[in-house]
Parts: structure tokens; sequence; C-alpha cells
């Protein structure tokens, strides 16, 4: 297992080189320019072409490529032209709340889909498994800018039981105040969650081993804690695994309405002020975060099926 | 146990901590749509970065309220003499925040830096080329030729003090953990966040700030500022959407208001190209736009028809009027130059500017109605910028603002060519313009030099590179409570004059 983990780590190399290599090259074709965005419209010739050389623009692209790498290989990620700070320290800054929306996230998803994917699965076919399974298709038809908006204005400008966004300081505090941008994101995936594990159950069910276990005079709960739920769960965790992905960097939408600091607002700030070395920085750090979280991922299909080796 | 003998207790021990509790402290909560980028006066030009900066720093002079003139900063008095070469400051007794004194030697050290090769605002401070320190509170400087707008310059943001000991030994960290003359200093910054500011006990103003602390919560979504007024999180809210701005003022407890700071909306023409490059057509464009209908729908009301691609600011004539609207008269124009049936073109406009993109829209079929047909083409805003400075472009949709009270730095932008910007990418030329331009830099301030400036203005009108649009509002909303906020022409605010009487 040890040895497997360490195998895909070191398959990591040649695709995080092949990142950086695209990222830098896609970024080199995008049109404007970072001096005359960050001087202003009315900087004068001169003083666009020193702020180019200040931030070796003018270089030769291997050069910047060069660059480039050495930042990623010694963890800076390069310098924000806008921030002058180092991209790391910027990631450093916004990462917690990323990371507080993906897991809170996460687990409201679970909190809400696992009983009503067992409560679906269980009634197959009645009334009930239909409601269920229309609500959930209308949570995940649902625009999150639309639920964002909705959930602002009746819960926290009329209930008054939320703030209408922004962050804290410590544990607690940001608990409550990140509870609704968790609450939208949560409830799409909710929604993917609640779809699979209940077609997975349904299959579970039928299979043979099943049967078997019930044949050796197991109780209905027993079957179902030790055979169809851990063997229905693999698509569960793949389904996180993605949405993982996703909500890292796809949480735009939701940061900017409630005004949380995160990694999304700052990749599109950055796009929108042509901060490059931003750009190209968050564009690895995601693609190590997928990588990772992909990784962590078949770990726990591994752990959560015998049947699954790492090779 | 007596019940009310707990009772007395209770309350005997809460008048106690009542009496030995200080008044509480008095913050100012505004909800700003911009996160400042850095705190270095001379790297930067966004706005969220020049608003902040301007609380925590002080500059030698700074534009009044009104806009219109200069008022003493950490300059207490000053003389230029009559040939406009030499400016003399007295500084008065003022104090950096830590409550070192500020000096003439802090003076001289941050206005080299800001005309230093790292600086973004250089030009504005190369024409002084020497600095006599007289003594520690009187300083000298002198321009090598006559140059009226240096002066104004030294009232922008680029031009705060700085320690310049504090600066030397930190460096770029120093930016981190500021220290400035300004009514307020940096208590916490998180980034994308929030900015938390407190008074300034040693700032030169006394009794000011009224409020104790001021808290600038960054909040980008425009309808999320209003939500957080709403529901009582914040105490301003900087930049409403304009459509909600009757409704917000009808709300108990909540009003607004409004100013038109230094900006122009327009259409650059490219007068390269042709029709633009007939002024019969350009003026025919101005004739067959109804400005008066654009600022009702799409700045609802909050803005003023425009009669040039200049603010209203200092020197500005009050007699020009916009160009009438007369769709009559522009299809005739047209016909005259040629163009009967009207001709196609096309229309740039930054996708990302909300305003712009409506304006596009509403351009479009007013342009059709004397036969022109354009096709509006939406391009992130750098890419429009890009696309207008090759010169690849028939119209685009745009604007100007100023940085300074003085508008030798906007008609250097939008009319002079080449010196800036070729006259805002127009490639419109007026020999006539340029020597008045080349004149007023180095006519002091007065009449004289007020006449130059609307001639220029009224060749820019007459010659028409530009479809002239609008002057938009600023606006903000904010608690009852709240008194004497209000956004200047310079678009910035003065926190250290906000009371908040509750």
């Amino acid at each position: 297992m040890f040895l497997a983990i360490l195998k895909r780590l070191l398959m990591l190399i040649p695709v995080l080189i092949g990142i950086t290599l695209i990222s830098f090259l896609l970024l080199q074709i995008m049109p404007g320019d970072p001096a005359s965005r960050a001087m202003g419209s009315r900087a004068s010739a001169e003083d666009l072409q020193a702020m180019r050389e200040l931030w070796g623009l003018d270089k030769p692209i291997w050069v910047q490529y060069f660059y480039f790498l050495r930042d990623c290989v010694t963890g800076s990620f390069g310098v924000s032209i806008f921030h002058k700070q180092p991209i790391i320290t910027l990631v450093a800054d916004r990462l917690p709340y990323t990371l507080a929306i993906v897991l809170y996230s996460t687990v409201i998803a679970l909190v809400i889909a696992l009983p009503f994917a067992i409560l679906a699965a269980a009634n197959r076919g009645r009334f009930l498994d239909v409601a269920i399974r229309q609500i959930f298709v209308v949570l995940i038809a649902l625009p999150p800018f639309w639920l964002c908006y909705v959930l602002i204005l009746w819960l926290a400008l009329n209930l008054g039981m939320f703030p209408t966004g922004g962050v804290g300081t410590g544990f607690f505090e940001n608990l409550y105040r990140l509870f609704l941008p968790s609450l939208v994101v949560g409830l799409s995936t909710a929604a993917l969650i609640q779809q699979s594990l209940r077609a997975a159950l349904i299959d579970a069910m039928k299979a043979d081993y099943v049967d078997t276990a019930r044949a050796k005079g197991l109780r209905g709960y027993e079957v179902f804690l030790r055979h169809i739920l851990p063997n229905s769960l693999i698509s569960t965790i793949s389904i996180i695994g993605v949405r993982v992905s996703w909500i890292i960097g796809g949480t735009v939408v939701v940061e900017k309405i409630f005004s949380v600091p995160g990694l999304g607002s700052l990749l599109i700030d950055s796009i929108v002020s042509r901060d490059l070395p931003v750009i190209r920085g968050l564009t690895v750090f995601f693609a190590i975060l997928v990588v990772t979280v992909n990784l962590i991922a078949d770990i726990c299909y591994a752990l959560a099926d015998p049947r699954i080796r790492l090779e | 146990m007596i019940p009310g003998l707990n009772l007395k207790a209770l309350l005997l021990a809460s008048a106690v901590a009542l009496t030995g509790l200080p008044a509480a402290a008095e913050t100012l909560r505004v909800a700003m749509g911009f996160d400042p980028l850095s705190l270095d006066p001379i790297a930067t030009s966004d706005n969220g970065s020049i608003w902040t900066q301007l609380l925590i720093f002080d500059t030698l002079v700074r534009p009044d309220k009104t806009g219109e003139g200069l008022e003493p900063g950490l300059a207490e008095s000053w003389t230029v003499s009559e040939d406009g070469l030499t400016l003399t400051f007295n500084l008065r007794e003022a104090k950096f925040s830590d409550g070192t004194p500020v000096t003439a030697e802090d003076v001289q050290f941050s206005i080299e830096r800001a005309a230093s090769e790292e600086s973004g605002w250089a030009r504005f401070y190369r024409p002084i080329t020497s600095f006599e320190i007289v003594n520690d509170r009187q300083i000298v400087m002198t321009l090598a030729e006559p140059f009226t707008p240096a002066f104004n310059n030294l009232a922008l943001f680029a031009a705060a003090i700085l320690p310049k000991a504090q600066v030397e030994e930190k460096g770029d960290a120093f930016f981190d953990a500021p220290v400035g003359a300004g009514p307020f200093m940096l208590k916490n910054w998180a980034r994308g966040s929030r900015i938390e500011l407190e008074k300034n006990p040693n700032y030169w103003q006394e009794g000011k700030p009224y409020v104790d602390d001021a808290v600038l919560e960054i909040v980008t979504e425009p309808s999320a500022r209003v939500i957080k007024l709403e529901a009582g999180e914040v105490d301003v809210a900087l930049d409403p959407p304009l459509n909600q701005l009757e409704d917000l003022d009808g709300k108990d407890g909540i009003s607004t208001g409004q100013i038109i700071p230094y900006r122009a909306d327009f259409v650059q023409l490219n007068t390269t190209r042709e029709p633009f490059d007939d002024e019969r057509v350009r003026k025919a464009l101005n004739m067959a736009i109804d400005k008066d209908a654009l600022v009702q729908g799409v700045l609802y009301g909050a803005g003023e028809p425009a009669a040039a691609a200049m603010p209203v600011m200092a020197y500005a004539d009050p007699e020009l009027a916009p160009y009438p609207y007369d769709p009559a008269a522009a299809k005739e124009l047209l016909a005259e130059a040629g163009y009967a049936d009207g001709f196609e073109a096309q229309l740039l406009v930054d996708s990302g500017a909300a305003t712009s993109r409506n304006a596009a829209i509403t351009l479009q079929a007013m342009l059709q109605q004397v036969g022109v047909r354009v096709e509006v083409q939406m391009l992130e805003g750098g890419t429009q910028w890009e696309t207008t400075k090759s010169g690849n472009y028939d119209m685009s949709v745009s604007y100007a603002t100023s940085d300074t009270i003085d508008p030798d730095q906007i008609i250097g932008f939008v009319g002079v060519n080449p010196e800036r910007a070729n006259a805002y990418h127009t490639e419109w030329k007026s020999e006539r313009l340029n020597e008045l331009y080349e004149e007023e830099r180095k006519t002091p301030d007065g009449d004289e030099r007020g006449g130059m400036f609307r001639e220029m203005v009224q060749i820019l009108h007459d010659e028409a590179p530009y479809i002239f649009l609008y002057h938009p509002a600023s606006a903000w909303a904010a608690q009852d409570y709240v008194k004497d906020f209000e956004i200047l022409p310079t678009s910035n605010f003065r926190l250290e004059e906000v009371k908040i009487e509750k």
C-alpha cells in the first residue's frame, strides 16, 4: 500500500511539469498587457516599458518559463504583480476559507443525502421515492446565484438568523458565518450524491452476496450496514472526489455573493487584472490539489472496497 | 434565601459594572466594492488602494471638498514664486501615527520616491528638479521650467508623505503595516475581507476623527453591499446599484446621496477610418443620441448629459451645452457627407461593465433611427483597451476620470495628440488645441489659463472626435444615524469628518 502510494506520487511529477508548461503557454497567448493594467489607462509608453522590464516581461519566453519553474520548485509560485506578495502567501490567506467551504459543504451534503438516498432506495418506485427524486432534481437545476440570494433574503435579512456574508475570526464564528455559502454548495452536492447513492443501493440490494448474507441469517440492519452500504458508497466517494476538485476553484459565484475571500475570487480578480504570475501559480496549485484529492479518493476506494488494489 | 434580596444585589452589581465601563468605542463600518491591492502610494492606481491610502497617509496640500481649490494638508502655508519655478512649503507641527514628527526630509524623500523609476506616477513629479531643505519645517522645490500642474500634483495620493527612516529600513514590508500622518492607522488587514482602521491619536486636526474605529468591509457584489446595509451589518454602502437608489431612499432609517465626480463617458471614434474622418458624420452621430434618455434609461437618472469628453471641473464653461437631440438634422448632415443611406459600424464595449453594456445597446437602437447600423461587440476590458490602442476599431464605449483637480491631466489624455494617448486613440488632432496645451502648462493659474481650457474644450466639443454621452453619479447609501458622510468629486471620502449619532 505504502509503495503503491509512493509510486503514484512519483507519477505526479511528469503530470505537473505538463501542467506548468500548458498553463504557462496558454497565458502567453491571452490578450492584454499586465503592465498597462497595473499602471492604469493613462500611463506613458516609457513608464510601461520600465514596468515590463521590472517584471521581466521583456525577457524571452523560455527564460520566463524557467523563472516560473524555479518559483514553483522553491514553493513561492512567483510574486504577484499587483499584491506584491509571494503567491503562496496569497494562497495561504485564502485557502482556509475555500477548504472550509469544501469540507463544510461535503458534511452538509452527506447529512442531507444519506438518509434520503436510503429512504428512497427502501421505497423504490413508490410515491416517496418519486417525490424525493423530483425534489433533488430541482436542487440540481437551481442556479446557485439565485439560491444564494433567496437564502440571504429569507434567512439572513428577514429572519436575521445568519449574517448576510463575510468571514470572521475563530472556528465557531466561521462555522456560523460560512453556513449559508456551504449550504448552497452542499445542496447541489447532496443532490448528486442522493441520485447516485440511491441507484447504487438498489443495485446492491439485488446482489447475490446480499441474498447469501440473508440466507446466513443476518438481520436486516446488519445486512444493510455491513454489505449493502459499504458496497454502494464507492460511487459516492468518486462523486465527492470530483466535486471537491470542482469546488476548490468553482465556488466563485458563491464566494462573490457571500463576500468570502477564497481562492475562486482570487483567481477571477487576477484574471480581470491580468496578474499573470497569480493566474499561473494558482493554476498549478489547483492542479496539485486536484491530483492530491484524486489520490486520496483512490486510497479511500481501496479502504472501502477490498477488491480495489492500488497499483 | 430571600428572592428580593438576590435581585437587589444583582441590580447593584450591574450598576457598578455599568459605571465602571468606559464609553463604548464607536466603529464606522463601510462596505466597499474594491479590495485594495497595495498600500504603497506610488505602485497603485486602483480605487480600493487609493481610498484606503488617503485615510492612512496625508499629503502636503489636498483638494478641498468642492474639488475646485486646494487646502492645507501637512503644509500649513506655501508660496509660489512669480515665475512659477519655486514652490516653498511651510510644514505644520504634524506627527506620524507613531509619534515621530513629519519633517522636510520626509517630504523630499517621498516626492523623490514618487518621481523614481519604480513609481507609476513618475511623470507627475519629474518636473520638480531640486529640493532645498531650509529647516525641519520648511522645504523649497524648484522646477527647471514652468509647469503649472506640478503644484496640484502634490495633492495626489501618490505624493503622500511617508516616514523616510522607516520606509528605508523596512522596504516593501513597510506597506504591510504602514505608518502615516493621516486620520487613521491600519490595525488589521485581512486581505480580500476587511481593513480595520483605528483613530490616529497624533492626527494634526484636533478632535478628528470623530469615530474611534473604522472598518472597510470588502464586498464586491453591489447587491450584497445593499443587503448588508439593510441587515444593519454596515453603516455605509458605497456604490449601490443605481436602479435600487429610489427604493433604498424610501426605506426607514436609510438615506442615499450622490455626487457627480470627475468622470465623463463617451464613445471613441476612430478618425483614421471612414466615415469617422468626416467631422459632419461625427456631429451627426452626436445629434442622433438622446442623452437625456440615456441618463434616465441607463443611469436611472443618476447623472448629467455631457457636452464634451471632459468632466465638469475647474475652468469648465457653464454655457457649453450638450449637442441637441435632433435625428432629422443628423440625417441631413449624414446625407450631406454622402451617407444618406447610413453606414455599418462596429461598437466595442467592456463586457464586464454593466452600465456601458446597457449604454451600447441603447446607442445601437438610437443610431438605427438615422440609418447607422451598429454591431455591438463585447470584449473583456483589457482586450478592449488593447484593441482601441492598436487602432483596430470603429467605435468604442469608454470613459475617462481625473485623478487631480487640475484639468490638465485629462485634456492631455483625451484631447492632445500625440502626447499620451493620441487623443485617447481617436487619432484626432487639432494643432490649435496642442498649442493651447503647451501654453496652459506654463501659464499661472488664473483667468488666462482658464480661458485656454475653455477654448480647448470648445474645440473638442465642436470637432467631436467622440460621441459625448454623460457624467454618471457616484452614489452611496447610509444609515440615518451616520452624519456628514459624502463622496468627494475626486471619488474618495473623508471618514474623519463622519459622526455617528445614535
